[in-house]
């Protein structure tokens, strides 16, 4: 458990909030409700609340923060530079309160006890396995927010040619792309991946084809093994104790790697967690966005198509990652870069909390998913698989079509599609 | 009576669960704004989600005399959100409803709750943007802004908030529903949108309005200048009022600030200068690239150490970007500030700025200032933390200093921020005696229960106020801050002749003189008909009417009690608008004294073309591209006019179009190829083309057989309520219309409108004489209008028409 704050100090950090409401139109949760008990000022207001030694706080601060995406998006905004990393204490005992049940909640869309599990590659691909079967509003809404990507290249390959019209010849292909002399790279870069839950379960081809794209860039590629979940969740459902475990565990994993230069992480969310959890040594942490940014990328055909980013909130408030990506996308010959309305609002995904709060995150889906359509873009393109669950039922929704498609998957296709 | 749980049971029933707070988080956040100052704690938080369960929630509140607190997003710096003990906060946040932008007459519809910046996002695609853009635009909501008459950056050429309003949805204390304003720029009668607006949630409850949006400039450029010395930055900005030039914003920050905004965004700006300043100016290419150069070569002169021009839309974001996000980044300085939105006229920003320093040294504190510099508005901030006493003392006391200061440089205690219960103590220091009376009687008469918002923006009952100000005995240009001063019973001619000697005037549209003795206007053109009836004249490079150039006021109430109301600064929210309120009210309310208006420069160049209808008779359609050629012109003046004259049907003769530009070479070169185009597809064609001189302009329509007379002696004149737009544009009953591009909707006809066209408003001007102004339209509360009246003129002795007769 995060420690309980010094008063002192977090009355410090507090007095910094000049009480400006600039982060009021930044906030998903505000945004969708008008409420500013959901909102970063009132937060902060609330933070006073838990400090009080009597006890945990009136129930309404708890469910205030329970409500908290952990976006970050307020942090970007905010130009007094209060840190909002302080809300996770309010977070930590919000998901406490909730497992204890001392807190009114919203009906969740899956069990709790579920929801504390999908950390669990088991139970991640069994759930992707049975997504066609899944019957029921609930079940429904889960399968649905589950994230998906073309299975097999060919899949991938067909969806943009479609979606392009007619194939586009450009720049020559690698002649050699699967040749033995690639199958770790040759580079002078030496990566570790980091796959976190999601690549393996269920999105396996993505995270392949990644791998495949960072080594043709001319890195040298391993996939330690040992690895696990990086904690995130274990953390977001109030099990302080199993996220310092797989902080350890990944920890172990990877210093096994001493000569590495770089620890990639595929998905925004994973990044985060990593780059906050401590000790990698020397080896940077770093978003694939920013790896496949500094490398020299294999050569790239035009992409004639109007692309919209979605910035996901851990990479862009989180990480701070805002150039790489969308410099990547702007590398693509042919293709038009546009953003959505509101761009720094959060898609309402935010890991589980989209399954602990589904009336919240279907509305909060709902008007990203309109910014994106009024954007015209043909194909949207983000970096955690969690908004890629999240918009895509919401796209679904509304009855529209607008295909969604991790950002690597994009570039993987014009450089070696 | 109910109790206060049959009240929140009741107001739950309307609002559902989910709309009514009543929790103990929702009251300790709701308790606060950006203020940092504190009042009570309210009953329950109320969301409601449209107008009609707003009017609901107040007709429940009146029954148990509940007081209300309308609430935007709390971004307000003056306490006005803030609820007392026992009050109902009203959150307008979900009245976010924005309508389809109307590109012909250039207006929206936003609900309340709409935020600022979302206004200007949703015109883009129409090149049309929202022009009053607080710093706080991206949080701030449009009701808070109207309620506040907000200013930003871009008012310094546009305006501040209430002149952007076309048409007001509005609750009064009851709970009755009204809607002000029928969509004109320009409408007689007492102005309920002028009193609403800037009242801080104390009249009534604002739950939409039509917004008026201007064209976004075809071309903007942006100066960055940096200056060793922060009095040099300000006698820049004075020198560049005085140089005819006409920025769109000029703001300065101060060292300090400029420190503090660089640590929070690092935008790589310098911090070894004592003052940095942004001039921008925005309109046809050409123009302003020449305006940009000329701004440079004033601040160079002036003694800025380096200008540099943005080199593209990033660089310009992060200019503004910076100074938006100024204020928020003093939190970065000290733990606790006071905030000041003194404003003074803008040749005395100078020596405010000195006595500032002084005042900072002789108290010992730290200050930091941004500054709408060309407004004359600043917002010095003292800092201090206040765990210590004495430290929290000598802020105060420098803090009060200041406000006197720029009192005594015949400012105001508050430009735009509003009173709120901050400056609840300084205000009756610019209110006198009658004018706190007049002023709470106003508030009587919207709310004679005293429900809403009590305890706000007016100073307490006893309140100990000085002598009025004298009124003028004559006439007083005050060159360096472009106002001036005049007796009401000056002609409008020779007040403008006056100014002419320095290319300035008051842009109303009043025509000019043009021999000796001109009998229209000698006759018409008083200055107090021109407050009262907002005398209708054809107005090349006019920019509104006197409303829109009134600052202050001198007048005398039905009983013969002098007040005076409003200061001589661009800028202020210190009680409510009586100048502009009052002006255009007829002889019925006051009896006008003196006034002072704001000048600009008049345009140097006018374009001039007349097209003659080929030989087949030209339908209106013709006239309709003409129109659309001149509405979608964006140069640096506004005031187009288009003359025409119809056989009811057809056009008949020549028609003209002038338009007011900078100069010859450039903006007006730009439309002569569109005005061109546009009179080639009417069928017409071009029968002249000329560019001249302002006042010359006038003598070259009598040539063409035009007689500009008629403008001021013409024996009807009617007022339009829209513009006939897609209809066609001959108005049916007329044979000569007047297009004034100012803003779409104003239209003048020289004749009376056929009462049955769907334009039809207004009869103003008959044999000479203002006729009294017409009944409200339905939706006016005339019980209000009437309690006004009493406490304007208790006995009856001014003008009382038919309809005001309860
Ligand atoms: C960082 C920052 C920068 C700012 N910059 C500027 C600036 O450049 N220019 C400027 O003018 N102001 C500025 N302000 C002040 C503030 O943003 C404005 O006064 C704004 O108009 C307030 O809007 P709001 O929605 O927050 O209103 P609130 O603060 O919620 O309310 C303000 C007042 O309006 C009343 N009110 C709100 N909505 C309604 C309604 N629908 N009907 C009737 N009454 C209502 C309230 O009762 C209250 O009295 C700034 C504030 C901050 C924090």
């Amino acid at each position: 458990m995060t420690e309980r704050p010094d008063p002192a100090a977090l009355d410090l950090l507090l007095r910094r909030c000049v009480e400006c409401g600039l982060c009021l139109p930044t906030c998903a949760t505000w945004a969708s409700t008008g409420n500013e008990v959901l909102s970063p000022r009132g937060r902060l207001v609330l933070m006073q609340d838990l400090l009080e030694p009597t006890g945990d706080g009136d129930p309404g601060a708890l469910e205030s923060f329970d409500r908290c995406i952990g976006c970050r998006a307020c942090e970007t905004a905010c130009p007094s530079g209060v840190p909002f990393s302080l809300f996770e204490f309010g977070k930590e005992l919000a998901a406490a309160a909730r497992r204890k049940g001392a807190m009114p909640v919203d009906d969740p869309a899956v069990p709790s006890w579920l929801v504390g599990r999908l950390d669990r590659k088991p139970v991640l691909r069994a759930l992707g396995a049975l997504r066609p079967l899944a019957v029921g509003p609930r079940l429904r809404r889960l399968a649905s927010s589950l994230p998906s990507a073309p299975g097999d290249d060919a899949e991938l390959a067909r969806l943009l040619d479609r979606l392009i019209g007619s194939r586009q010849e450009g720049a020559p292909r690698p002649a050699d792309r699967d040749s033995a002399t690639h199958a770790h790279g040759t580079g002078d870069v030496a990566i570790a991946f980091f796959t976190g839950c999601t690549g393996p379960s269920l999105m396996g081809a993505t995270s392949r084809r990644l791998v495949d794209l960072l080594r043709h860039s001319g890195a040298a590629v391993r996939i330690p093994r040992g690895q696990d979940c990086c904690g995130a969740l274990a953390g977001h459902t109030g099990r302080p104790q199993d996220r310092e475990k797989l902080h350890a565990r990944n920890g172990r994993a990877f210093a096994v790697q001493s000569k590495c230069d770089w620890i990639v992480v595929e998905a925004a969310g994973c990044g985060l967690e990593l780059k906050g959890s401590g000790d990698f040594g020397p080896a940077a942490v770093l978003d694939a966005t920013e790896a496949l940014a500094r490398l020299d990328l294999p050569a790239l055909r035009p992409v004639p198509l109007k692309v919209a980013y979605h910035a996901a909130c851990h990479l862009e408030h989180g990480q701070g990652v805002v150039g790489p990506p969308r410099e990547l996308l702007r590398r693509i010959p042919a293709l038009e870069l546009v953003e959505p309305a509101d761009p720094e609002l959060c898609c309402g995904s935010g890991g589980v909390w989209s399954l602990e709060h589904p009336d919240l995150a279907a509305d909060i889906g709902l008007r990203k998913a309109e910014a994106l359509l009024g954007t015209g873009a043909q194909l949207v393109v983000t970096t955690n698989p969690g908004c890629l669950g999240q918009i895509t039922s919401a796209v679904a929704a509304l009855g529209a079509e607008l295909p969604i498609l991790p950002l690597s998957d994009l570039v993987w296709y014009a450089a070696l599609g | 009576m109910d109790t206060l749980d049959d009240l929140l049971e009741k107001l739950r029933g309307v609002l559902g669960t989910d709309g009514l707070l009543t929790g103990r988080a929702a009251g300790r956040i709701y308790a606060r704004d950006a203020s940092h100052m504190r009042l009570g704690a309210p009953l329950a938080v109320a969301l409601p989600q449209n107008a009609d369960e707003v009017a609901q929630v107040l007709c429940l509140c009146a029954g148990a005399a509940v007081p209300v607190v309308c609430r935007g997003t709390g971004t307000g710096l003056s306490g006005g959100a803030l609820p007392p003990d026992g009050a109902l906060v009203l959150s307008m946040a979900r009245l976010d409803e924005l309508g389809p932008v109307d590109s012909h007459s250039r207006t929206v519809f936003a609900g309340a709750g709409v935020l600022n910046a979302r206004v200007t996002t949703h015109g883009h695609g129409a090149g049309l943007a929202f022009a009053p853009d607080p710093s706080s635009q991206h949080a701030s909501t449009i009701g808070g802004n109207i309620a506040e008459n907000a200013g930003g950056p871009h008012c310094l050429r546009h305006g501040v908030t209430r002149g952007h309003l076309r048409r007001l949805w509005w609750c009064d204390a009851a709970g009755e529903s009204w809607v002000s304003g029928r969509g004109l720029a320009c409408e007689r009668g007492l102005d309920l949108v002028s009193l609403l607006c800037g009242s801080e949630g104390t009249l009534g409850v604002v739950t939409g309005a039509d917004l008026a949006l201007v064209p976004s400039g075809a071309a903007v450029q942006t100066l960055f200048a940096v200056f060793p010395d922060l009095g040099d930055a300000v006698q820049a900005v004075v020198g560049m009022a005085g140089s005819g030039l006409l920025p769109v914003a000029m703001e300065i920050v101060d060292r300090t600030m400029l420190l503090a905004v660089e640590e929070a965004f690092a935008f790589g700006f310098p911090t070894d200068v004592e003052a940095a300043m942004i001039v921008e100016f925005s309109g046809g290419a050409e123009e302003v690239a020449a305006d940009a150069a000329t701004a440079e070569k004033i601040l160079l002169a002036g003694g800025a150490s380096e200008v540099v021009l943005a080199a593209d839309e990033d660089e310009r974001r992060d200019l503004w970007r910076c100074r938006k996000k100024a204020f928020g980044a003093v939190g970065r300085l000290a733990p606790n500030y006071v905030t000041m939105d003194v404003v003074v006229p803008v040749g005395n920003l100078p020596r405010l700025v000195r006595d500032i320093q002084s005042i900072k040294e002789q108290y010992a504190v730290g200050l930091a200032t941004a500054f709408h510099a060309g407004d004359g508005n600043l917002h010095p901030g003292v800092h201090f933390d206040d765990r210590d006493p004495e430290q929290t003392r000598r802020a105060h006391a420098a803090a009060d200093a200041i406000i006197q200061r720029a009192l005594d440089l015949d400012g105001s205690v508050t430009g735009e921020h509003g009173v709120g219960i901050e400056k609840l103590p300084v205000v009756s220091r610019m209110l006198d005696g009658v004018t706190a009376q007049l002023q709470e009687g106003i508030k009587g008469a919207f709310d004679p229960r005293g429900l809403l918002n009590p305890g706000k923006k007016l100073p307490a009952r006893g309140t100990d106020y000085p002598e009025p100000k004298p009124a003028p005995s004559g006439l007083r240009v005050d060159w360096e801050s472009l106002t001036v001063t005049t007796p009401a019973n000056r002609p409008l001619a020779e007040v403008q002749a006056a100014l002419m000697e320095r290319a300035l005037w008051i842009p109303v549209g009043a025509w000019l003189p043009r021999k000796e003795g001109n009998p229209g206007l000698a006759r018409a053109g008083r200055i107090g008909e021109m407050v009262e009836q907002l005398l209708p004249c054809p107005g090349l490079g006019a920019w509104g009417t006197a409303r829109d150039m009134i600052l202050e006021l001198w007048a005398e109430t039905g009983d013969g009690r002098p007040f005076h109301a409003g200061a001589p600064v661009l800028k202020n929210v210190a009680g409510y608008s009586l100048p502009q309120a009052l002006c255009g009210s007829g002889e019925v309310f006051v009896r006008t004294v003196a006034a002072t208006f704001q000048v600009r420069p008049i345009p140097p160049a006018v374009g001039v073309w007349v097209c003659r209808p080929g030989a087949i008779p030209v339908g209106p359609s013709a006239l309709g591209h003409l129109l659309d050629a001149v509405r979608s012109y964006r140069g640096a003046f506004p005031g187009a006019v288009v003359w025409y004259e119809t056989d009811g049907e057809n056009l008949r003769g020549d028609c003209v179009v002038m338009v007011p530009g900078r100069d010859t070479a450039w903006d007006l070169a730009v439309l002569n190829g569109r005005i061109r185009a546009a009179i080639a597809e009417a069928g017409c064609d071009c029968a002249h083309h000329e560019v001249t001189g302002f006042r010359e302009s006038v003598e070259r329509l009598e040539e063409l057989g035009l007689q500009p007379d008629w403008a001021v002696s013409s024996a009807t004149w009617t007022t339009l309520t829209a513009l006939p737009g897609d209809r066609g544009h001959v108005i049916p009953g007329t044979s000569r219309g007047i297009l004034y591009q100012l803003n779409p909707q104003v239209w003048w006809v020289p004749e009376a409108a056929a009462s049955d066209s769907p334009w039809y408003a207004d009869v103003v001007w008959e044999n000479g004489r203002a006729t009294p102004p017409a009944p409200p339209a339905a939706g006016v509360p005339l019980p209000l209008l009437e309690g006004i009246k009493r406490a304007f003129d208790p006995h009856g002795n001014l003008m009382t028409p038919q309809w005001l007769r309860s």
